[in-house]
């Protein structure tokens, strides 16, 4: 039953966003309109994997690190990507896909510095070091990102930021094809690692006696989320919040183990995110409003009915 | 009796410092936006001028002005080192804080509005005053007054100014571009949007169907968005119909904006 309705509220969600836009397409045209087949289609499915990417790195990164809080982008790729993508601008960069390649590169650095602050303690990952880790890279990123554009003379680099907040409009077949081959096989470790991470919120010790190699689950489920964002984030920029509050729905509903847990979060992520980039196509049009305030916008209240549910139970 | 009187006035002046330099022509200024300087030149009034910005690249001979730097927001020290009268700034935000730290040194600052073309002939007259230049600046400020007033032509093609390409943002009415395309000829598709710019989904450029993408840039060759797949819906990115415009002349109100609208018609013609 609750898997059914999942299912529907996503397919619709995807429905609504390929059917919805500011530009008015008559209903009998829609399969035929070259806005929905080359704009439309595309940006719904690329919303959907980046959101239910988000929605599953999100569910993992809060195993790891046992804390609520974890957000994909909390561990400092966000700043690593923003890094990539301001040095692609200043140093002009040629071609259509240099932003997004240097993003992910920028992502890829930030991610290789934290996991090796993460070992600093020895083999195992520590998730308290990973945790400020990831906030003192991402801070560091952030600070040589703003030193460059503030010195720079390109006054586009101002639109940088812009490309930072996170949006969909540059969602073509091309990333779509991109992210739908990538995203499987980071998906399916996470996927696989479901019952070592059920273990692993018994407390690393409890875990290990219980047969999880708990050094290795902890360092695959890293890298596998961390790539995960470092994709979404190439193709989509910064989307804050639906790695962070759709875990949260998706345990309330579904429980803590990860078997049903992962599907659900991404199923939910990709739900939200389409329909969240439908909102900001739509309710301001002509104009469109930045995707990431949308999702905030969305998540912020629902995270705190959550957490006041949480403090009555 | 003389003595008293001429103690009170010299208190006078040391409590306004700036009263004094109110009245007399300024001669050393320092322009802190492109359209200034270009006025100030085109008023013969291009030799007071001792800073700019480092954006201000016209006329030539403003190159050999010292720069202060960028401008946005000014740096207050580089301004003062270099031993201004007067500073013009343009009217915004950072620039009024600034503005106020320029007077506390008892610099004199006037902050001009130069968004839209009928801010010209106000803005020419202003600087007129303030350089002793008034008769010159009244013969420009009529012909950019004249210019500003002048009914837009039936546009005969249409045209959106991508400002950015992902995500996607345009100009709107509330542009000086916006009133260039029309005194050109040509409707921008996004003449609805009433600021100055505002982010727009692809599908919209697409359903509005510009028959030219408008560019500001300095480069010959298409934006590297032309190259996109997403971009390729456009019909005037697939068939190439870029406006490539450079900055220096299209970008900015000043003396030179008839020049840039007749030089756009012509384009639009080809």
């Amino acid at each position: 039953m609750r898997w059914t309705l999942l299912a529907l509220v996503a397919v619709l969600a995807l429905l609504l966003s390929v059917m919805l836009g500011p530009a008015a397409v008559p209903f009998g045209d829609l399969l035929r309109s070259d806005i929905v087949w080359n704009l439309r289609a595309p940006r719904a499915l690329l919303a959907f994997l980046v959101g239910g990417s988000l929605g599953v790195a999100g569910a993992g990164l809060q195993a790891l690190v046992r804390n609520p809080l974890a957000d994909p982008f909390l561990l400092g790729l966000s700043g690593g990507a923003g890094l990539g993508a301001v040095l692609a601008i200043a140093l002009h960069l040629p071609g259509p896909w240099a932003l997004p390649i240097a993003a992910f590169l920028g992502a890829l650095a930030a991610l290789g510095l934290v996991y090796r602050l993460g070992l600093i303690g020895g083999a195992s990952l520590d998730p308290r070091i990973l945790l400020l880790g990831g906030v003192a890279i991402g801070a560091f990123a952030a600070a040589i990102t703003t030193a460059i554009v503030s010195l720079a003379d390109a006054a586009e680099l101002r639109n940088a930021f812009l490309w930072l907040w996170g949006g969909l409009s540059g969602a073509s077949w091309d990333s779509v094809l991109i992210v739908a081959l990538y995203a499987p096989i980071p998906l399916a470790v996470l996927f696989a690692a479901s019952r070592p991470l059920d273990l692993l919120a018994l407390g690393e010790e409890s875990a290990g006696y219980l047969g999880a190699d708990v050094d290795v689950v902890k360092r695959r489920v890293y890298l596998a989320a961390s790539l995960l964002t470092a994709a979404a984030v190439a193709v989509s920029g910064v989307i804050g919040f639906v790695g962070l509050v759709v875990p949260h729905i998706a345990r309330l509903t579904w429980g803590h183990h990860h078997r049903s847990l992962l599907p659900a979060a991404f199923l939910g992520g990709g739900a939200l995110l389409a329909f969240a980039d439908t909102l900001a196509r739509t309710v301001v049009a002509p104009r469109e409003l930045p995707v990431g305030v949308v999702t905030a916008l969305i998540g912020v209240p629902v995270f705190a009915f959550l957490l006041k549910r949480w403090t009555i139970a | 009796m003389l003595r008293r009187l001429s103690v009170v006035v010299l208190l006078l002046f040391a409590c306004h410092p700036s009263a004094r330099r109110h009245d007399a022509p300024a001669q050393r200024v320092v322009s802190l936006l492109p359209s200034f300087t270009e006025i100030l030149f085109a008023i013969g009034a291009g030799d007071r001028i001792v800073g700019r910005t480092q954006w201000c690249d016209y006329p030539l001979a403003a190159l050999e002005i010292p720069s202060v730097g960028d401008g946005l927001p000014p740096n207050i020290e580089a301004v003062m080192a270099r031993r201004p009268d007067l500073v013009v700034l343009y009217n915004a935000g950072p620039n009024v804080t600034a503005a106020k730290q320029l007077e506390r040194a008892g610099i004199q600052t006037v902050l001009i509005d130069l968004n839209r073309l009928e801010d010209l002939g106000p803005a020419a007259r202003t600087l007129g005053r303030l350089t002793g230049r008034q008769e010159q600046a009244e013969s420009l400020a009529i012909i950019l007054d004249s210019l500003a007033g002048r009914p837009p032509p039936p546009s005969t093609t249409s045209l959106a100014f991508i400002v950015w390409d992902n995500p996607p943002i345009v100009i709107g009415h509330g542009s000086y571009l916006d009133q260039l395309a029309a005194q050109a000829g040509a409707r921008n598709v996004f003449g609805d949007i009433a600021g100055r710019s505002a982010q727009v989904s692809l599908e919209t450029i697409v359903a509005r169907d510009p028959q030219w993408i408008a560019v500001l840039t300095d480069s010959a060759a298409p934006p590297a968005f032309a190259r996109r797949r997403e971009w390729r819906a456009v019909r005037a990115v697939r068939e190439g119909h870029f406006l490539l415009l450079p900055g220096s002349l299209f970008g900015r109100p000043g003396p030179r904006s008839g020049d840039a609208i007749a030089q756009l018609r012509a384009r639009l013609a080809r």
